[in-house]
């Protein structure tokens, strides 16, 4: 048990914002570098471009960008890390990489209808779904 | 061991100390349990009588929120269970005082509906001074009667019987449908022994085929009678019996027959055993993986309280729900199997007929944008709504809104004719409620064939005839009615002559006390309609029907929209609309006869299946069925009941209230609501009654301020209302299960 908990241990916390911030940095780097590895072992060359994935990397770190708690960033940034081993170590699938980091939440139906700019709030809701 | 009880009983809540205390009485029996102490109830039973019992045991909730009700004080009689002393009336059994003390003696034949057959023994208790233990179920209770549930003796009755009950019980509770709602395996956990002594055979019996909803396996029965006392009794057909005596003794039908009743189903329900289970529900799901949802049911006009059971997103079963007042615990065939039909046909995208006459699915943007420019099209006063019989009040109301919004005012709801009179809601509901009908003396079915239109209905005029031989009078086309009824006539002749007092029924109409007089809603789709009215009314005058303390003039609705859409005022302007109708909204509609509709006519078809009226529409929307929405329905008598999503809805559908109020703000003219809460405070300016749901709302003007008026009668004869009892409306006819019901229990 013992030698299983040494070997994954978790670094201390950060100290200020400041560490908190470099941490951030060195994390995006590291998953910038995987970049090209993962594009070889899910088979995404003609799916995606190392720019795509690296802006959509950007933009997850970006979505937690008002948080300044240097506990949750470190948390968030371990979630990140334990991601970026799942998806390094191939413990993921083709479609997991496409639909979170391809595609992304939108969908594959990108909402760019401008006709929808005068209707109320109920009718925009009635074309999504019928819950609401 | 002595290890381990010493570890459960520090385990256990009461203190260790107080248990081994030698003051404390309890101890004195064995606390670990076992039967063997029961095998040998003398002595425990004298060791309990030495115990000091306390003085005034506390007191017990009734049983299932039973009540007693005692006439006049000197019925009442007093008798103890477990010492308990409770005040009963005259006539109650002893299983019924229990039940009112607050203690449930197990049973399997007694069923609170149905005759008595004290047959099963389950329900054994002691009572003092009785040489034997009694069938509580059986016994009528006694003053003074001491009546002891839970001695030795009564225990280890119940441990024989049970004994004897699984001697030729199979032990497939595994693959047994009943498994985890089965009486009989709740009550061998709770009272039976822990091992049997019988190593024979088990006996095995021939199952029994009952047609397309019932499976049978006849081996897991245990002679309980409840199903053929219910066929005779409640259901009213002579189909089940029992064959055979001792251990040849079997349920059946007496030859190989189907059993043709429209409450078949409930035997289900009844049996506390697997021995008749659903057979479309066969090895579907188990009871404690599916999410019961507490909704009512739309199939026909009485909105009889159902339990939708639901695993994910597939409706599983459908069971009934006690309400005393409506459906009291039944629900008819069509209701409890008609659910299939929900996951066949569906329409779940938006579609429109192209040039070539297929239909091709669109986004809904697209769809409400053709609809919108259609509509601006054609004049005002050619467009013409028709709401659906499955219709709740909700989206009635936002069709009625949006047309009369466009400039229209012709809307109208299916069933309800072409020129249907909504001012007195006394003339278009069931004014002797359903559960009043229990009180009426003399039955007159004008054109109205409840057993087929309304089997609910019909199974309380039957429990009436039973209970109090009312008799029954009807006029209409042949019908088979499962009571004593007296024939009188085809057609408005035999209404005239008795309206007129020239007929030999009008003797008896006078002498009742309660006259009750039904009249079918087949009528309202007749030109004579309003002489019928009339005519019927003259009778209710003559047999003072009417009166403050009873209302017998009565009008069986078909189907759930209908109370509704009349209360709501969904009345057509012109009595030829559809024929003049460039734009036809069908909400739902499939029952309405679309053949006077000119070619040229846009018509939208906005509903949950694909039925008869999609083949002429031009476009579809698709909606939620009444499984999937919240929705308003008011039934026959004129109580408003809200349905519950049970599951989601299928594709892209939307509820019907949401179609319309989008399709308003994309034609321009907006309507004012966007949530259910803001629709039903439009609701409440409308009809207020709608809203206070589970309660009914009676009519408070009699039919007597009418005008008199002559109209003319045609003597043509009454025609059934409902071609086919299984199959009425959108969804049963999408069933499969209802297309076999029609095609082997239907009387051809």
């Amino acid at each position: 048990m013992s030698f299983i908990a040494r070997a994954i241990k978790v670094p201390p916390n950060s100290a200020t914002l400041e560490e908190a911030r470099s941490r951030t940095f060195d994390f995006f780097r590291k998953a910038c570098r995987s970049i090209p590895n993962v594009i070889e072992i899910y088979n995404l060359y003609d799916v995606v471009t190392p720019s795509q994935l690296r802006s959509s990397i950007a933009s997850q770190i970006r979505k937690n960008s008002h948080i300044n708690n240097p506990k949750v960033i470190d948390m968030l940034l371990f979630k990140g890390m334990e991601e970026l081993g799942n998806i390094v170590e191939h413990a993921k699938q083709r479609h997991h990489i496409i639909g979170q980091y391809v595609v992304g939440h939108g969908g594959l139906v990108q909402e760019v209808d401008t006709k929808d700019q005068g209707n109320s709030e109920f009718l925009k809701q009635f074309y999504t779904s019928n819950y609401f | 061991m002595g290890f381990f009880v010493l570890r459960a009983l520090q385990r256990s809540r009461t203190p260790l100390s107080r248990l081994l205390s030698p003051q404390n009485p309890t101890f004195q029996s064995r606390w670990i349990t076992s039967t063997t102490d029961l095998h040998k109830p003398e002595a425990s039973a004298a060791a309990a009588s030495e115990a000091p019992r306390p003085e005034i045991p506390p007191p017990r909730t009734p049983v299932g929120g039973a009540r007693v009700h005692i006439s006049s004080p000197e019925d009442a009689i007093e008798v103890f269970v477990d010492g308990y002393p409770v005040k009963i009336p005259k006539g109650m059994t002893v299983l019924q005082a229990c039940e009112v003390a607050g203690v449930d003696i197990p049973r399997f034949c007694y069923h609170s509906r149905l005759s008595i057959a004290g047959n099963c023994r389950m329900c054994l208790v002691e009572v003092e001074k009785s040489p034997k233990p009694v069938a509580s179920c059986a016994m009528p209770a006694l003053p003074g009667m001491k009546i002891k549930t839970n001695t030795p003796v009564a225990k280890k009755a119940r441990e024989g019987v049970m004994e004897f009950l699984l001697m030729n019980h199979p032990l497939d509770c595994p693959i047994c449908d009943q498994g985890g709602e089965c009486d009989l395996q709740d009550q061998s956990m709770a009272f039976g022994s822990d091992r049997g002594r019988f190593t024979e055979m088990k006996r095995s019996v021939v199952d029994k085929n009952l047609g397309p909803l019932v499976k049978t396996v006849m081996t897991r029965c245990i002679q309980c009678t409840r199903c053929v006392r219910f066929a005779t009794e409640v259901a009213g057909v002579q189909d089940l019996g029992m064959l055979g005596r001792g251990s040849g003794e079997e349920i059946g039908t007496y030859v190989e027959k189907l059993m043709t009743s429209e409450l078949s189903g409930n035997v289900i329900d009844i049996c506390p055993v697997g021995a008749l289970t659903s057979k479309p529900f066969a090895f579907k799901a188990r009871n404690w993986e599916m999410k019961g949802t507490e909704t009512i049911d739309v199939t026909d006009a009485v909105g009889s309280n159902i339990r939708v059971d639901s695993r994910g997103p597939e409706v599983m079963r459908v069971v009934p729900r006690l309400n005393e007042d409506i459906n009291e615990e039944w629900i008819s065939d069509k209701t409890r199997f008609f659910y299939d039909g929900l996951k066949r046909q569906r329409l779940n995208d938006p579609m429109i007929r192209g040039p070539d006459g297929r239909f091709k699915s669109v986004s809904w943007r697209d769809a409400l944008a053709v609809v919108a420019e259609v509509m601006h099209q054609v004049k005002p006063e050619e467009i013409v709504g028709i709401a659906g019989q499955l219709s709740d009040a909700e989206s009635m109301i936002a069709l009625k809104d949006f047309l009369n919004k466009m400039g229209s005012n012709n809307v109208l709801c299916e069933g309800n004719g072409i020129h249907p009179h909504a001012d007195l809601r006394s003339n278009f509901l069931l004014n002797t409620n359903i559960g009043g009908l229990e009180r009426a003396d003399v039955f007159l079915l004008v054109g109205s064939q409840p057993r087929i239109e309304a089997p609910m209905v019909n199974a309380r005029i039957r429990k009436t005839v039973r209970a109090t031989h009312a008799k029954v009078a009807y006029i209409g086309p042949p019908t088979d009615l499962n009571y004593d009824h007296q024939h009188l006539g085809e057609g408005p002749q035999t209404l005239l002559e008795i309206a007129e007092g020239r007929h030999p029924f009008c003797s008896t109409l006078l002498s009742a006390k309660n006259p009750a007089i039904i009249i079918g809603a087949g009528i309202f789709e007749r030109n004579d309609r309003d002489a019928i009215f009339a005519a019927v009314e003259t009778i209710a005058k003559h047999s003072k029907a009417i009166r403050p303390d009873w209302n017998g003039f009565n009008v069986l609705l078909l189907n759930a929209a209908q109370a509704a859409a009349l209360d709501l005022g969904l009345i057509p302007e012109s009595k030829n609309c559809i024929g003049s109708a460039k734009f036809l909204y069908l909400m739902g509609a499939d029952d309405v006869n679309l053949e006077g509709v000119s070619n040229d006519a846009f018509v939208l078809y906005q509903g949950h299946h694909g039925d008869r009226s999609v083949y002429r529409a031009n476009i579809i929307f698709p909606s939620s069925a009444f499984t999937e929405k919240e929705g308003t329905y008011e039934n026959t008598e004129g109580c408003a009941q809200q349905t519950v999503p049970a599951v989601p809805t299928v594709g892209d559908a939307r509820d019907d209230w949401k179609i319309v109020r989008a399709l308003s703000e994309v034609a321009g003219s907006c309507l004012p609501y966007d949530s259910l809460a803001a629709i039903r405070a439009r609701i409440r300016a409308v009809a207020p009654n709608l809203l206070s749901t589970d309660e009914r709302e009676p009519a408070t003007v009699s039919a007597d301020v009418k005008p008199e008026f002559q109209y003319n009668m045609s003597m043509s004869g009454f025609k059934s209302a409902v071609e086919n009892f299984y199959m009425t409306d959108s969804i049963s006819r999408a069933s499969k299960i209802m297309a076999q019901c029609s095609a082997s229990l239907l009387k051809k």
